[in-house]
Protein backbone atom coordinates (compact mmCIF):
# COMPACT_ATOMS: atom_id res chain seq x y z
CA UNK A 1 0.00 0.00 0.00
CA UNK A 2 0.97 3.32 -0.62
CA UNK A 3 1.80 5.20 2.29
CA UNK A 4 -1.09 7.70 3.51
CA UNK A 5 -2.95 7.03 0.08
CA UNK A 6 -6.96 4.70 0.40
CA UNK A 7 -5.12 2.21 -2.51
CA UNK A 8 -1.76 1.31 -3.87
CA UNK A 9 -0.61 4.11 -6.68
CA UNK A 10 1.15 1.32 -9.01
CA UNK A 11 -1.98 -1.30 -8.77
CA UNK A 12 -4.46 1.28 -9.57
CA UNK A 13 -2.08 3.12 -12.09
CA UNK A 14 -2.28 -0.80 -13.82
CA UNK A 15 -5.50 -1.40 -13.51
CA UNK A 16 -6.58 2.47 -15.14
CA UNK A 17 -4.08 1.44 -17.71
CA UNK A 18 -5.55 -1.67 -18.60
CA UNK A 19 -9.23 0.00 -18.68
CA UNK A 20 -8.16 2.86 -21.43
CA UNK A 21 -5.65 0.35 -23.31
CA UNK A 22 -9.20 -1.26 -23.98
CA UNK A 23 -11.01 1.91 -25.06
CA UNK A 24 -8.00 2.77 -27.36
CA UNK A 25 -8.19 -0.43 -29.01
CA UNK A 26 -11.98 -0.95 -28.99
CA UNK A 27 -13.62 2.50 -28.50
CA UNK A 28 -16.84 1.12 -29.37
CA UNK A 29 -16.81 -1.48 -26.90
CA UNK A 30 -19.48 -1.52 -24.00
CA UNK A 31 -17.86 0.04 -20.82
CA UNK A 32 -19.33 1.59 -17.37
CA UNK A 33 -19.15 5.05 -19.18
CA UNK A 34 -20.33 6.59 -22.37
CA UNK A 35 -17.39 7.06 -25.14
CA UNK A 36 -17.07 9.36 -28.81
CA UNK A 37 -18.72 11.76 -30.35
CA UNK A 38 -22.00 10.79 -28.07
CA UNK A 39 -20.55 11.74 -25.39
CA UNK A 40 -19.33 14.85 -26.02
CA UNK A 41 -22.68 16.04 -26.93
CA UNK A 42 -23.82 14.79 -23.51
CA UNK A 43 -21.56 16.99 -22.08
CA UNK A 44 -22.35 20.01 -23.54
CA UNK A 45 -19.49 20.85 -26.24
CA UNK A 46 -20.89 23.09 -28.48
CA UNK A 47 -21.96 21.15 -31.99
CA UNK A 48 -20.28 22.49 -34.20
CA UNK A 49 -17.16 21.29 -32.36
CA UNK A 50 -18.01 17.71 -32.22
CA UNK A 51 -19.63 17.62 -35.98
CA UNK A 52 -16.59 18.55 -37.27
CA UNK A 53 -13.97 16.51 -35.76
CA UNK A 54 -13.01 12.76 -37.51
CA UNK A 55 -14.07 9.88 -36.05
CA UNK A 56 -10.44 8.48 -35.48
CA UNK A 57 -10.27 11.93 -33.50
CA UNK A 58 -13.22 11.68 -31.05
CA UNK A 59 -14.24 8.29 -31.02
CA UNK A 60 -11.99 7.37 -28.00
CA UNK A 61 -13.30 10.58 -25.96
CA UNK A 62 -13.85 9.28 -22.69
CA UNK A 63 -13.96 12.16 -20.86
CA UNK A 64 -17.05 13.28 -18.04
CA UNK A 65 -17.51 17.09 -18.61
CA UNK A 66 -16.20 20.14 -20.48
CA UNK A 67 -12.92 21.40 -19.10
CA UNK A 68 -13.54 24.17 -21.95
CA UNK A 69 -17.23 25.10 -20.66
CA UNK A 70 -15.56 27.88 -18.01
CA UNK A 71 -13.48 29.29 -21.03
CA UNK A 72 -11.77 28.61 -23.93
CA UNK A 73 -7.99 28.74 -24.41
CA UNK A 74 -6.93 32.03 -26.04
CA UNK A 75 -5.29 32.54 -29.02
CA UNK A 76 -1.19 31.82 -28.82
CA UNK A 77 -1.27 29.87 -25.90
CA UNK A 78 0.22 27.04 -24.38
CA UNK A 79 -1.32 24.51 -22.89
CA UNK A 80 -1.17 20.87 -21.59
CA UNK A 81 -3.68 17.88 -21.15
CA UNK A 82 -3.09 15.60 -18.36
CA UNK A 83 -4.20 12.44 -19.32
CA UNK A 84 -4.71 13.13 -23.36
CA UNK A 85 -6.43 9.65 -24.30
CA UNK A 86 -7.03 9.85 -27.74
CA UNK A 87 -6.62 14.03 -27.63
CA UNK A 88 -9.88 15.11 -28.45
CA UNK A 89 -9.58 17.77 -25.89
CA UNK A 90 -6.25 18.55 -27.08
CA UNK A 91 -7.59 18.90 -30.71
CA UNK A 92 -10.26 20.98 -29.48
CA UNK A 93 -7.64 23.33 -27.47
CA UNK A 94 -5.20 23.51 -30.69
CA UNK A 95 -8.08 25.45 -32.69
CA UNK A 96 -8.60 27.57 -29.83
CA UNK A 97 -5.16 28.15 -29.37
CA UNK A 98 -4.71 28.81 -33.05
CA UNK A 99 -1.06 28.02 -35.40
CA UNK A 100 0.40 30.14 -32.63
CA UNK A 101 -0.41 28.14 -29.74
CA UNK A 102 1.10 25.06 -28.68
CA UNK A 103 -0.59 21.59 -27.29
CA UNK A 104 1.27 18.86 -25.05
CA UNK A 105 -1.05 16.02 -24.62
CA UNK A 106 0.42 13.86 -21.90
CA UNK A 107 -0.71 10.15 -21.48
CA UNK A 108 0.83 6.68 -19.83
CA UNK A 109 -0.79 4.34 -22.02
CA UNK A 110 0.63 3.61 -25.71
CA UNK A 111 -1.89 2.65 -27.28
CA UNK A 112 -3.84 5.50 -27.07
CA UNK A 113 -0.94 8.16 -27.60
CA UNK A 114 -0.78 5.77 -30.80
CA UNK A 115 -4.01 6.77 -31.61
CA UNK A 116 -3.90 10.45 -30.96
CA UNK A 117 -0.71 10.92 -32.53
CA UNK A 118 -2.32 9.29 -35.87
CA UNK A 119 -5.10 11.17 -35.64
CA UNK A 120 -2.93 14.82 -35.07
CA UNK A 121 -1.32 13.95 -38.51
CA UNK A 122 -4.34 13.04 -40.46
CA UNK A 123 -5.36 16.58 -39.53
CA UNK A 124 -2.43 17.94 -40.33
CA UNK A 125 -2.48 19.81 -36.31
CA UNK A 126 1.50 21.02 -36.20
CA UNK A 127 0.96 22.37 -33.20
CA UNK A 128 0.14 19.69 -30.64
CA UNK A 129 2.29 16.99 -29.47
CA UNK A 130 1.84 14.11 -27.51
CA UNK A 131 4.42 13.06 -24.98
CA UNK A 132 4.39 9.40 -22.93
CA UNK A 133 4.59 10.00 -19.09
CA UNK A 134 2.82 10.10 -15.88
CA UNK A 135 0.63 13.07 -14.65
CA UNK A 136 2.39 12.80 -11.28
CA UNK A 137 5.30 13.34 -12.87
CA UNK A 138 4.86 15.27 -15.88
CA UNK A 139 7.57 15.60 -18.87
CA UNK A 140 6.68 19.14 -19.39
CA UNK A 141 9.63 22.46 -18.29
CA UNK A 142 8.89 24.43 -15.57
CA UNK A 143 6.53 27.41 -16.33
CA UNK A 144 6.12 26.22 -20.16
CA UNK A 145 2.19 26.41 -19.58
CA UNK A 146 -0.25 29.07 -19.88
CA UNK A 147 -3.36 26.81 -19.36
CA UNK A 148 -3.12 22.81 -17.88
CA UNK A 149 -6.49 21.33 -19.20
CA UNK A 150 -7.80 17.20 -17.54
CA UNK A 151 -11.13 15.38 -18.06
CA UNK A 152 -11.61 12.78 -16.06
CA UNK A 153 -8.09 11.82 -15.22
CA UNK A 154 -7.20 13.56 -11.90
CA UNK A 155 -10.01 11.04 -9.78
CA UNK A 156 -7.99 8.04 -11.73
CA UNK A 157 -5.23 8.86 -9.65
CA UNK A 158 -4.36 7.48 -5.77
CA UNK A 159 -1.92 11.05 -4.83
CA UNK A 160 -4.32 13.68 -5.92
CA UNK A 161 -1.62 16.49 -4.05
CA UNK A 162 0.78 15.41 -5.76
CA UNK A 163 -1.03 15.86 -9.30
CA UNK A 164 -1.70 19.68 -8.12
CA UNK A 165 1.39 20.49 -6.75
CA UNK A 166 3.22 19.05 -10.67
CA UNK A 167 0.21 20.86 -12.09
CA UNK A 168 1.16 24.08 -10.01
CA UNK A 169 4.88 23.36 -11.11
CA UNK A 170 4.31 23.36 -15.11
CA UNK A 171 1.90 26.42 -15.07
CA UNK A 172 3.40 29.80 -15.10
CA UNK A 173 2.70 32.34 -12.87
CA UNK A 174 -0.75 33.40 -13.37
CA UNK A 175 -1.63 30.48 -15.48
CA UNK A 176 -4.63 28.64 -15.08
CA UNK A 177 -5.76 25.16 -14.34
CA UNK A 178 -9.34 24.09 -15.43
CA UNK A 179 -10.24 20.73 -15.66
CA UNK A 180 -13.76 18.63 -15.34
CA UNK A 181 -13.78 15.67 -13.22
CA UNK A 182 -16.36 13.59 -11.21
CA UNK A 183 -16.86 14.68 -7.87
CA UNK A 184 -19.51 12.75 -5.16
CA UNK A 185 -22.39 14.21 -3.25
CA UNK A 186 -22.84 11.58 -0.54
CA UNK A 187 -19.93 10.38 1.34
CA UNK A 188 -18.07 7.33 -0.02
CA UNK A 189 -17.83 4.14 2.49
CA UNK A 190 -14.03 3.62 3.56
CA UNK A 191 -14.28 0.24 2.62
CA UNK A 192 -15.22 1.44 -1.27
CA UNK A 193 -12.81 4.19 -1.08
CA UNK A 194 -10.34 1.54 -0.96
CA UNK A 195 -11.33 -1.14 -3.46
CA UNK A 196 -9.30 -0.43 -6.43
CA UNK A 197 -12.20 -2.48 -8.62
CA UNK A 198 -14.81 0.78 -7.76
CA UNK A 199 -12.45 3.21 -9.12
CA UNK A 200 -12.44 1.88 -12.32
CA UNK A 201 -15.76 0.17 -13.03
CA UNK B 1 -6.79 20.27 -1.73
CA UNK B 2 -6.59 23.12 -4.64
CA UNK B 3 -6.63 26.13 -1.97
CA UNK B 4 -3.56 23.41 -0.38
CA UNK B 5 -1.61 23.18 -3.94
CA UNK B 6 -1.43 26.86 -3.75
CA UNK B 7 -4.41 27.78 -6.40
CA UNK B 8 -6.52 30.73 -6.06
CA UNK B 9 -9.95 31.97 -7.64
CA UNK B 10 -11.48 29.00 -7.97
CA UNK B 11 -15.17 28.39 -9.76
CA UNK B 12 -17.18 25.28 -10.24
CA UNK B 13 -19.73 24.78 -12.99
CA UNK B 14 -23.31 23.10 -12.85
CA UNK B 15 -22.59 19.58 -12.32
CA UNK B 16 -23.34 17.19 -15.82
CA UNK B 17 -25.09 13.90 -15.63
CA UNK B 18 -22.16 11.98 -16.85
CA UNK B 19 -23.01 8.49 -16.03
CA UNK B 20 -26.74 8.37 -17.29
CA UNK B 21 -27.79 5.56 -19.50
CA UNK B 22 -24.50 4.32 -18.95
CA UNK B 23 -23.24 0.93 -17.70
CA UNK B 24 -22.22 3.03 -14.62
CA UNK B 25 -25.47 4.70 -13.80
CA UNK B 26 -26.75 2.93 -11.01
CA UNK B 27 -23.08 3.00 -8.81
CA UNK B 28 -23.13 6.98 -9.93
CA UNK B 29 -26.69 7.46 -8.49
CA UNK B 30 -25.82 5.65 -5.45
CA UNK B 31 -23.47 8.14 -4.37
CA UNK B 32 -24.51 11.20 -6.32
CA UNK B 33 -21.34 11.47 -8.83
CA UNK B 34 -21.89 14.18 -11.65
CA UNK B 35 -19.01 15.59 -13.48
CA UNK B 36 -18.37 19.09 -12.99
CA UNK B 37 -15.71 21.63 -15.09
CA UNK B 38 -13.39 23.15 -12.34
CA UNK B 39 -11.71 26.66 -13.11
CA UNK B 40 -8.50 27.86 -10.43
CA UNK B 41 -5.52 30.21 -11.28
CA UNK B 42 -1.77 30.26 -10.16
CA UNK B 43 -1.10 33.29 -8.18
Amino acid sequence: MSEGLPVDALSLRDEVMAKYRDVAVNPHGAYHFHTGRPLARRLGYPEAVVARMPESAIEAFAGVGNPFSLGAAMPGERIVDLGSGGGFDCFVAAEQAGAEGQVVGVDMTDEMLQRARSAATAMGLGNVEFRAGLIEDLPVETGWADVVISNGVINLCADKRRVFDEIMRVLRPGGRLQFADIATGKAVPEAAIRNIDLWTD
Amino acid sequence: MLEESGFIDIAIGPPVDTFGGAGGESKARLFEVYGYAFLAHKP
